[in-house]
């Protein structure tokens, strides 16, 4: 009786697997919005494209209880430092998205005031592009972000070099 | 009173200072020597053209004109709704003339933009650093001289690594 039990309510998984199912489908986005990606990026919070049915729907507006940083709109050179403030003070783990041109790579604002692509400084792991994107395309970047993270190792994460 | 009018009163009441009085799109465009810009504005708030809608700057370099810099005061007079353009014109080597701040509170920060911008000197501002620009920023950017793409401050900035997770982690 009590063999059967235990067959019916326990799950055999890899540790590296279970914490990366976790953290995926758990995403504590901080949204950097300076822009019109911005306000885009509340029609993606919004009834029509939720995104609490990613796990993605606790947004906080502190670097200190997030993990996946959402770069909207473009970044002045009076920003950036702001911006590299801002990366530095969340946990790890952290991830970053770059959604919209701009953030990307500029866009149009080929001007001596804009940075020209947030990766040439702070580390991105997922583009999305648009002028804005449509939500559907911050979506599709999101579960691309989840499929990257559902890959990681846990020896990606080294102690040694985290002092 | 129309604003043709008071341009010749102007001319008349200011004759070493005015440059020019000119008609474009039906508005009236005076040009002053920018040294004696406050005495022309005191002037003209007195008769009637009591708002300041906007004040700008405009690089000559390419243009040509009485000098290089021409800071351009947008007046409004709320009284019978007409508006006077004046233009005051400061030469390249001393890109300095007198504050209005003390006329209209609105030109302290537009004053600032202005300088942040162009490097014209306001003398009498109460507070002239720069309103947009970072502090340290080098350069006058909307100079026509002014490299459009900058000159590198946008590429110059400290690189972040991943941290602890290390640069080979799948794509």
């Amino acid at each position: 009786m009590i063999h059967d039990d235990i067959k019916s309510n326990i799950l055999t998984t890899k540790l590296e697997q279970f914490i990366n199912w976790g953290r995926k489908n758990s995403f504590w986005p901080m949204p950097f919005g300076t822009a019109c990606c911005g306000i885009e990026f509340m029609a993606v919070l919004a009834a029509r494209t939720d995104l609490s049915r990613f796990g993605a729907e606790a947004i906080r507006f502190s670097p200190r209880q997030s993990d996946l940083l959402i770069v909207a709109g473009r970044i002045s050179i009076k920003m950036m430092p702001v911006l590299i403030r801002i990366y530095e003070q969340m946990p790890e783990p952290k991830w970053v998205m770059a959604m919209g041109a701009c953030a990307s790579t500029g866009g149009v604002f080929d001007t001596y005031s804009v940075i020209q692509g947030i990766d040439q400084f702070i580390p991105v792991d997922v583009y999305v592009p648009g002028c804005p994107p449509r939500p559907e395309g911050v979506v599709e970047g999101l579960m691309k972000l989840q499929d990257l993270v559902g890959k990681e190792k846990l020896s990606d994460y080294d102690p040694v070099q985290a002092k | 009173m129309p604003p043709a009018t008071i341009l010749s009163q102007v001319k008349e009441q200011f004759p070493e200072t005015v440059l020019a009085g000119t008609e474009f799109a039906g508005e009236q465009i005076l040009h002053v020597k920018g040294q004696h810009i406050l005495t022309v504005l005191t002037a003209l708030k007195a008769d009637g053209y009591n708002f300041l809608a906007d004040l700008t700057a405009i690089d000559n370099l390419t243009l040509g004109g009485f000098e290089r810099f021409v800071v351009s005061y947008h007046l409004l007079c709320h009284q019978s709704a007409e508006r006077l353009t004046v233009k005051a014109y400061i030469p390249e080597e001393n890109p300095s003339m007198p504050s209005v701040e003390s006329l209209w509170k609105t030109a302290d920060w537009q004053e600032r933009e202005v300088f942040d911008l162009y490097g014209i000197i306001f003398e009498g501002h109460p507070n002239l650093i720069r309103i947009m620009n970072p502090d340290d920023f080098d350069g006058y950017p909307l100079r026509k001289d002014y490299p459009r793409l900058g000159r590198k401050e946008r590429d110059d900035f400290p690189v972040v690594d991943r941290g602890i997770q290390k640069k080979n982690r799948p794509q």
